[in-house]
């Protein structure tokens, strides 16, 4: 009996060095899976989907895109928070929306902080503020004073309660102690067609959605996110010149990783995915799509950027009192 | 046309073959043409743009039109927007009729798809200025037209409207979001549900097990017996089909046609509200539509030139706006942007070649899938010749494959195509009526957000009546509709009166529940 046990001991102790030293050498053994909480052909996506080829390229192993959609990304997230944590499965998601609903919810299945380990930023993208023709404002100071006399007159549009956009617009609201309406619209192309129709009066909303509508004449836009002006939109400021704080920002996407996963495999997936997205072709493609690349230094990096943000997202919206 | 020039064999071939894969995804249940779309969007990306949208929008006029083949044969939409085609199209099935059916739904198909690809063609930037003042008002009003058909789908008013009533109440189920004007807890149900129905039941499912698993568990409450005794559906002598069915079908056509174009237009109604629409106007304006819901070919005119007429409807907020106008346009914007290409106002004006293309690749798919299918449907109607203990558990492994595909792998709605298929069994045992019961699931909540928002965006119940002229022309409509249903019940009863004092007879009529004497 004794016998067996020891040698059970052994083996066991012996598959697992084993397993130890696949890892040490930071081989990937099987198809990689990068899971996209959101439904084919969103940014989320399109990014997943230029990065899963040069990743596959680089670790010698296919990369597969699936997308997980449902309860804006939390599905997706929650699945990849409950899956083998071998470093395989990865999620790349909006990561200010899947740090804002635990304030936004009413409950979350996964702890971003604990269930999800971070690999790396992808992408950062700025908010455009834009105006519809109801009004003629041609700056955003002009605008300011116009609600300053017409309180409760101007309506913002967002896309949905506790959206990225609505929690910018309520800080934009209580820096400024403005007095604006906000409504809560279905989606951002629902509050893209409202500001265009005429229905409300403004938004703040991603590049690639605003930029069409500003660029053909059918909504003025008077104030970016960001530390610089857009390439596509010289004339436009950006908030912080307009003396307003930092934290009006835009999205930003990244990548995350099951927590528990060999911290080898991490580092592995952080270098890679630093150079793909070091990549000048790749970097092109994000900026056609609005967003600017922006990987991490590291997994700890983007570990303190999450849960600063995640703190600092959590008292704004507890004091703004966005719930969903 | 030096745009055609661009063009290669590979550009064809990508169409028809689009158009046949989307074709089989539209006829399983539980596939769509969403998701044939999403499903081969990464493959555009080594496509290019011109071959990629080939694919596509192949894809997108075979994804709506396959869905009319087991409405038609098996009593089960295979995409939401085919669900008017079971009404009429199973009766006439049953009736040995299938193949004409068949016809019948792919002449009114193709006939939809290129009246809504001229009017794509013709007006996209005029009308997408005019499908972005919809506000939710508008959108409210249309979906109330649609939802007033439940009065009249049924034999007994009454009970359409409680089926009708008991079909709104599930889709309330589930999560009353802030987003939608609600006070973000749950609905009607209990607390230990929540994880499974949060969301509530998802539509796809519900579809499938309400039509498909009902009518198979109705058939084999008959037993396999009768069946191997060559109780088969004929096809042949009683179904031949001849063009004449279409004659004093016009306006029938033209009106329906434009009513998908028009639904497939604005953002946010859904595709099923296009075909029930068409199907409600129909029903309301004809000269005769007594036999409507027992197998009459100017219902699967109206609902099938409908369905089809979205595609170009649908691309229209989407090329001249950015704004997707259904599920499926949303996933083609992905497409677009593979490609480096923003869809919006400046779209048509700068890739005018891309543009032409696209025009090419919508018209043509519409013609392969007129070709593929009705040369094909000889064979394909012939699906009903299966023996049934073979052809019925086939269906059900397909339709519970179908239901688990289609939010990407969620074992819940594979529970829920089985609690809706026993339910909807039921329900027809007790008397009630799936029809109505499934257009209040599919149109009740979207009819209590739009109402909420409108409400919450202009904070007066007077604005449903003073929003615009085209808000007063859709409250007549809603009128018309239902004083007709009102007189049509008034004329059943008085029928039914009739017939009881000749001699007893169940009043099951619509959607062709009859389990009896039709076969063989």
């Amino acid at each position: 009996m004794n016998k067996i046990n020891t040698f059970l001991v052994s083996a066991t102790s012996l598959s697992l060095l084993l397993a130890g030293n696949v890892a040490l050498a930071q081989e990937f053994r099987g198809p990689v899976r990068i899971v996209v909480p959101f439904a084919p052909g969103g940014t989320s996506d399109i990014l997943a989907r230029y990065i899963a080829p040069e990743l596959s390229d680089a670790i010698g192993q296919p990369v597969i895109v699936e997308n997980k959609a449902g309860a804006g990304g939390n599905i997706g997230a929650d699945f990849v928070a409950k899956a083998d944590p071998n470093g395989h499965t990865l999620l790349l998601s909006d990561l200010t929306a899947l740090l804002a609903a635990p304030s936004v919810l009413p409950s979350v299945a996964y702890d971003i902080e604990n269930d999800l380990a971070p690999v790396t930023m992808v992408s950062y993208s700025p908010y455009v503020l834009g105006v519809s023709q109801n009004n003629d404002f041609s700056s955003f100071d002009e605008l300011v004073a116009f609600s300053r006399e017409n309180p409760g007159q101007l309506s913002m549009a967002t896309s949905g309660v506790g959206a990225n956009n609505h929690i910018t617009t309520e800080r934009l609201i209580q820096d400024q102690d403005l007095d604006w309406t906000v409504i809560a619209y279905r989606g951002g192309s629902d509050a893209t067609r409202a500001v265009v129709s005429g229905e409300s009066d403004m938004l703040l909303n991603g590049t690639t959605a605003s930029l069409p509508f500003v660029l053909s004449g059918q909504m003025n836009a008077l104030a970016v996110t960001g530390e610089e002006r857009l390439d596509e939109l010289p004339d436009v400021p950006t908030f912080r010149e307009l003396g307003l704080p930092g934290d009006l920002d835009g999205t930003y996407q990244g990548i995350l990783v099951t927590a528990g996963s060999p911290p080898e495999i991490v580092e592995r997936l952080q270098t890679e995915l630093a150079t793909v997205l070091a990549n000048e072709e790749i970097r092109a493609r994000i900026a056609e799509q609005g967003g600017q690349a922006r990987p991490s230094a590291s997994p700890d990096e983007l570990k303190a950027w999450m849960s600063e943000q995640k703190s600092e997202l959590a008292s704004f919206i507890e004091s703004a009192g966005i719930r969903q | 046309m030096e745009f055609l020039s661009v063009l290669d064999v590979s550009f064809f071939l990508l169409v028809g073959f689009g158009t046949l894969v989307g074709i089989i995804f539209g006829a399983i249940p539980g596939m769509t043409a969403t998701m044939a779309v999403a499903v081969c969007l990464p493959l555009t990306y080594a496509l290019g743009l011109n071959n990629g949208l080939a694919l596509l929008l192949g894809l997108y006029v075979g994804g709506i039109s396959g869905g009319m083949v087991p409405a038609v044969l098996l009593n089960i939409p295979g995409t939401p927007s085919s669900i008017t085609t079971t009404f009429d199209g199973y009766p006439m099935a049953r009736r040995g009729e299938g193949e004409k059916a068949l016809r019948i739904c792919v002449i009114a198909s193709v006939i939809g798809g290129l009246i809504s690809a001229a009017v794509l063609f013709l007006f996209a930037p005029l009308l997408a200025d005019f499908s972005i003042k919809f506000s939710y008002v508008e959108k409210f009003l249309i979906i109330l037209l649609a939802l007033s058909v439940i009065a009249s789908l049924s034999n007994s008013m009454l009970i359409g409207i409680f089926s009708g009533v008991i079909g709104i109440w599930l889709s309330l189920i589930g999560d009353y979001s802030i987003s939608d004007g609600g006070n973000g807890h749950t609905r009607l149900m209990f607390d230990f549900m929540e994880p499974y129905l949060f969301e509530g039941f998802s539509l796809l499912p519900v579809l499938i097990g309400i039509f498909g698993i009902s009518t198979i568990l109705l058939e084999a409450e008959k037993g396999v017996k009768r069946d191997v005794a060559g109780e088969r559906v004929k096809i042949g002598a009683s179904g031949r089909f001849s063009l004449s069915t279409f004659k004093g079908s016009l306006t029938n056509l033209t009106r329906s046609s434009f009513i998908g174009t028009f639904v497939g237009m604005l953002p946010g109604v859904g595709g099923s509200a296009a075909s029930v629409l068409a199907y409600t106007q129909e029903k309301n304006l004809a000269k005769d539509s007594s036999q409507m819901g027992k197998g009459a070919p100017q219902g699967l005119i109206a609902s099938e030139s409908a369905n089809n007429a979205l595609t170009g409807g649908a691309l229209i907020p989407l090329l001249s706006l950015g704004i997707p106008g259904d599920a499926t346009t949303a996933v083609l914007i992905g497409a677009f942007t593979l490609q480096g290409i923003q869809v919006g106002p400046l779209f048509i004006p700068e890739n005018h070649e891309t543009w032409y293309i696209m025009m090419t690749a919508l018209v043509l798919a519409n013609f392969v899938m007129f070709v593929l299918m009705f040369f094909a449907i000889k064979h394909i109607a012939k699906v009903v010749m299966v023996p049934k203990h073979i052809l019925y558990p086939l269906i059900v492994m397909m339709c519970v494959v179908g239901a688990y595909a289609i939010n990407y792998g969620i074992m819940f709605d594979v529970w829920t195509l089985l609690i809706f298929g026993v339910l909807g069994y039921l329900i027809q045992k007790i008397g009630l009526e799936v029809a109505p019961l499934i257009i209040g699931f599919i149109l009740g909540s979207q009819a209590e957000v739009y109402f909420v928002k409108s409400l919450e965006s202009f904070g007066t119940y007077s604005i449903f009546f003073t929003k615009s002229p085209i808000a007063l022309v859709l409250w007549a409509l809603i009128a018309a509709s239902v004083l007709f249903a009102i007189a049509m019940g008034f004329k059943s009863r008085a029928r039914q009166k009739m017939e009881l004092s000749q001699m007893h007879t169940p009043s099951n009529t619509t959607a062709g529940k009859r389990h009896d004497s039709t076969n063989g």
